[in-house]
């Protein structure tokens, strides 16, 4: 396994790092979100103070270089701002909370992206003509005098330096109480949903002064509230099927044929507790923070606190595979639930093929499951492995006893240090792994 | 091991705590179950109520919290100590239960102040003290915040105390330290002269289960942590105190409101934080005559004459 492991011996690499060097983390610039685009050529990062940041692939020549391009600043601009909700005298943060990417169209590109409580679609288009020459208007813009005319010409368009340009041409607000923690485009690209801790609503894409509430598991008490929705995404095929995930480590595949109001499931996933597991932390850790369609469509991933569970959509009592991710963890609980680590949410994702999976840990560390060769690995993103073409050393926590050389103490760990949001390019082995405040490109070294 | 009077390491007792649930049958290890139980059960009284964030605390994190709580309830509840709602010289162990009936209006938009005062003392019944959160919630789009809380809930757990040991206290004081990082410790210090001040009358409520002297060190915790309340309550009632004196600004009636208990939350908060030594100082001489119980609405009494001369003056 050294060197190699996670997916067909893939030979992991740093290939690049966005993001300010110095250890001092600026609240606003922590990252909230990491989300490649359909072709992968675009990939997007919100922060917690708002901003969408776009980076783009070179495109190189594939047959000389050795890696794929690299990915520079596209587009930067403030998505959301913070706002105050003066009924309840409170902030509502302007933290970015997911951005989902719409399949390409035309020349300009389309996301959404959401806080607590407003999903805006934004245009991203791109500028690299202008026109020039015209009759009555100077270059910059003045008025001539038009006694001063004496020619006629017909102006023409000009390359310029290539300007992009993000604009808002949807805002979808004011449709949720609780704040939203999932947005989904649908497979029929014309809607989408938003999940709050206790409503989902489906929107259409153009009609922002209407959602259609689809899920609602509000009790009329709300003493009597013991569940909140975690997760939800749409089926990336079947444009009527979407699942929910909660607190309690259930997940709900809903079919939006049956009924206005999906309240009751289709199908309910769940799997028995382990009882030699038992803790007070049972409930806790089995909530779950992400919920993933494979790109087949045939199976779920999700992610509660230690592992990584890889569902059949045909088969409700148990997952099909399981991956633990820190089971070292667990004796440690107690002091989690007390510093909140335990409320942590990390996100999780597959490559393209389906054959691996990949999700965040502590320390900086990122583990990936080959789910053919059952293999897996520990990365860190650190700025040590600086080098780019330099292979990743393999990391390793040692849960207790005699540590081993190399290894990292479970006490040692820095609970700090959370890697909660990681992406996988849909076509290629190249991954962006986000650490607190720092975006970490790591690529495939054979290609 | 428990039981046997020897000084536990720190590191001892959070393995335990870290430890899966031990099956309460055992002798010993049913202690460390039980202390195990009411540290989470504090720690999440602490989470709920010790934190005025500027935006919407998490709604997940709140019901997991809860939920946490109404198992250990149910235990409890299940062990058979439910007992008649608090009297001084009943046994403790419902204490917590008796609290915790209390915290589920975390949910609760604002819990009015008339909620609170048959808890300091009388027998009333607990159904009779408890909001329902159906008059509360407003309507559908009043998210539930986790503001007001009935300081009856901090009084009755900085109930638990021990007689201190001195010898002990400082090592007491580094496991507060060490637990509640940052910035609750210096709200511990802060507040937990305020328990020990509102709940002289209550006596020693200890759990009855265990050994006296294997709990000392877990008993100082309980005694500061849950003393963060006070503050989080005055400070909840102090905003709600604002709102109101934004919109009746001729008319401030709230500061004579009398209700004991009240004026017990409002008059803690005026109080200044203390220092460590002060924390020293009152948790020393426990063993000590109390403080009588009326001794805080005594001084909101003063503080009401004071602003009645202010307001006559002018």
């Amino acid at each position: 396994m050294a060197g190699a492991g996670g997916g067909n011996d893939i030979q992991w690499c740093f290939s690049q790092v966005k993001g300010a060097v110095d250890d001092d983390v600026a609240e606003a610039d922590i990252i909230s979100t990491v989300e490649f685009n359909h072709s992968g050529e675009l990939l997007a990062t919100g922060d917690k103070g708002g901003r969408v940041v776009i980076f783009q692939q070179e495109q190189e020549n594939k047959i000389q270089s050795h890696s794929r391009g690299e990915y520079n600043v596209y587009s930067t601009f403030q998505s959301h701002e913070p706002e105050f909700d003066y009924l309840k005298s409170l902030e509502i943060e302007e933290k970015i909370n997911k951005i989902r990417w719409l399949p390409q169209k035309n020349a300009a590109q389309f996301l959404l992206s959401t806080n607590d409580k407003t999903i805006k679609l934004w245009k991203i288009s791109e500028r690299d003509k202008r026109p020039e020459g015209y009759n009555l208007k100077e270059e910059d813009g003045r008025y001539r005098d038009p006694t001063t005319v004496t020619t006629l010409r017909v102006p023409v368009f000009r390359p310029m330096d290539l300007m992009v340009e993000a604009s808002p041409r949807r805002i979808f607000a004011n449709a949720h109480t609780y704040h939203i923690n999932s947005i989904s485009i649908n497979s029929d690209y014309e809607t989408y949903l938003s999940a709050d801790d206790l409503r989902i609503n489906l929107w259409h894409l153009e009609i922002t002064d209407r959602s259609f509430n689809i899920v609602d598991i509000k009790p009329a008490n709300m003493e009597e509230l013991t569940e909140v929705i975690t997760a939800a995404e749409f089926h990336p095929n079947s444009c009527n099927t979407f699942v929910y995930s909660s607190s309690k480590g259930t997940i709900r595949l809903c079919d939006m044929r049956a009924s206005a109001l999906c309240d009751r499931h289709s199908k309910l996933f769940e799997e028995p507790e382990d009882p030699s597991n038992r803790s007070f932390f049972s409930e806790i850790i089995s909530s779950i923070s992400d919920v993933k369609f494979s790109h087949s469509g045939r199976y779920m991933m999700t992610r509660d606190y230690l592992s990584v569970k890889i569902w059949d959509l045909n088969m409700e009592n148990r997952p099909v595979e399981t991956y633990q991710v820190h089971e070292y963890l667990r004796s440690k609980l107690c002091s989690l639930y007390e510093n909140d680590c335990i409320f942590d949410k990390f996100e999780c994702c597959w490559n393209g093929s389906d054959s691996v999976v990949m999700t965040g840990s502590y320390n900086n560390f990122f583990r990936m499951f080959d789910r053919n060769t059952k293999r897996d690995i520990t990365l860190e993103a650190s700025r040590e492995n600086n080098k780019p073409r330099t292979v990743l050393k393999p990391r390793k926590v040692c849960a207790s006893g005699k540590r081993k050389k190399d290894e990292i103490s479970v006490d040692s760990l820095d609970f700090n240090k959370k890697i909660l949001h990681t992406a996988w390019h849909p076509k290629e082995n190249i991954i962006a792994v986000a650490t607190t405040n720092n975006l970490y490109i790591f690529q495939d070294k054979g290609n | 091991m428990l039981g046997k009077g020897g000084k536990r390491k720190f590191d001892e007792h959070e393995d335990g705590l870290e430890g899966k649930i031990v099956s309460p049958a055992d002798g010993p290890s049913r202690v460390s179950y039980t202390l195990q139980r009411q540290t989470i059960f504090n720690i999440s009284l602490m989470k709920l109520y010790n934190h005025r964030p500027l935006t919407e605390p998490s709604l997940q994190k709140t019901v997991l919290i809860n939920n946490m709580l109404r198992r250990i309830q149910e235990e409890l509840k299940q062990e058979g100590n439910l007992r008649p709602p608090f009297t001084p010289s009943s046994q403790p162990s419902d204490s917590l239960s008796d609290s915790y009936r209390e915290a589920p209006p975390a949910f609760t938009h604002l819990t009015p102040p008339s909620a609170h005062p048959c808890d300091l003392g009388s027998t009333t019944p607990l159904e009779a003290c408890l909001t329902p959160a159906s008059l509360l919630e407003a309507d559908d789009d009043t998210f539930c915040t986790l503001q007001a809380v009935q300081p009856a809930a901090s009084t009755r757990l900085s109930a638990p105390a021990l007689p201190p040991e001195k010898d002990s206290f400082s090592s007491a004081l580094d496991e507060i330290e060490e637990l509640c990082p940052t910035s609750t410790s210096t709200e511990a210090a802060a507040v937990a002269p305020d328990s020990s001040k509102g709940t002289p009358g209550e006596s020693r409520i200890q759990k009855s289960e265990g050994p006296q002297e294997g709990r000392t060190d877990d008993s100082r915790l309980l005694d500061s942590l849950p003393g963060n309340f006070e503050i989080t309550t005055s400070t909840g009632f102090l905003t709600d105190l604002t709102l109101d004196d934004i919109l009746f600004a001729d008319i401030d009636t709230s500061m004579y409101d009398f209700d004991p208990c009240t004026s017990a939350s409002g008059t803690a908060s005026k109080m200044a934080p203390v220092s460590a030594d002060d924390l020293l100082k009152t948790l020393a001489p426990y063993s000590s005559q109390p403080v009588a119980p009326s001794q805080p609405f005594k001084m909101d009494l003063t503080e009401l004459d004071h602003i009645m001369e202010v307001l006559v003056g002018s």
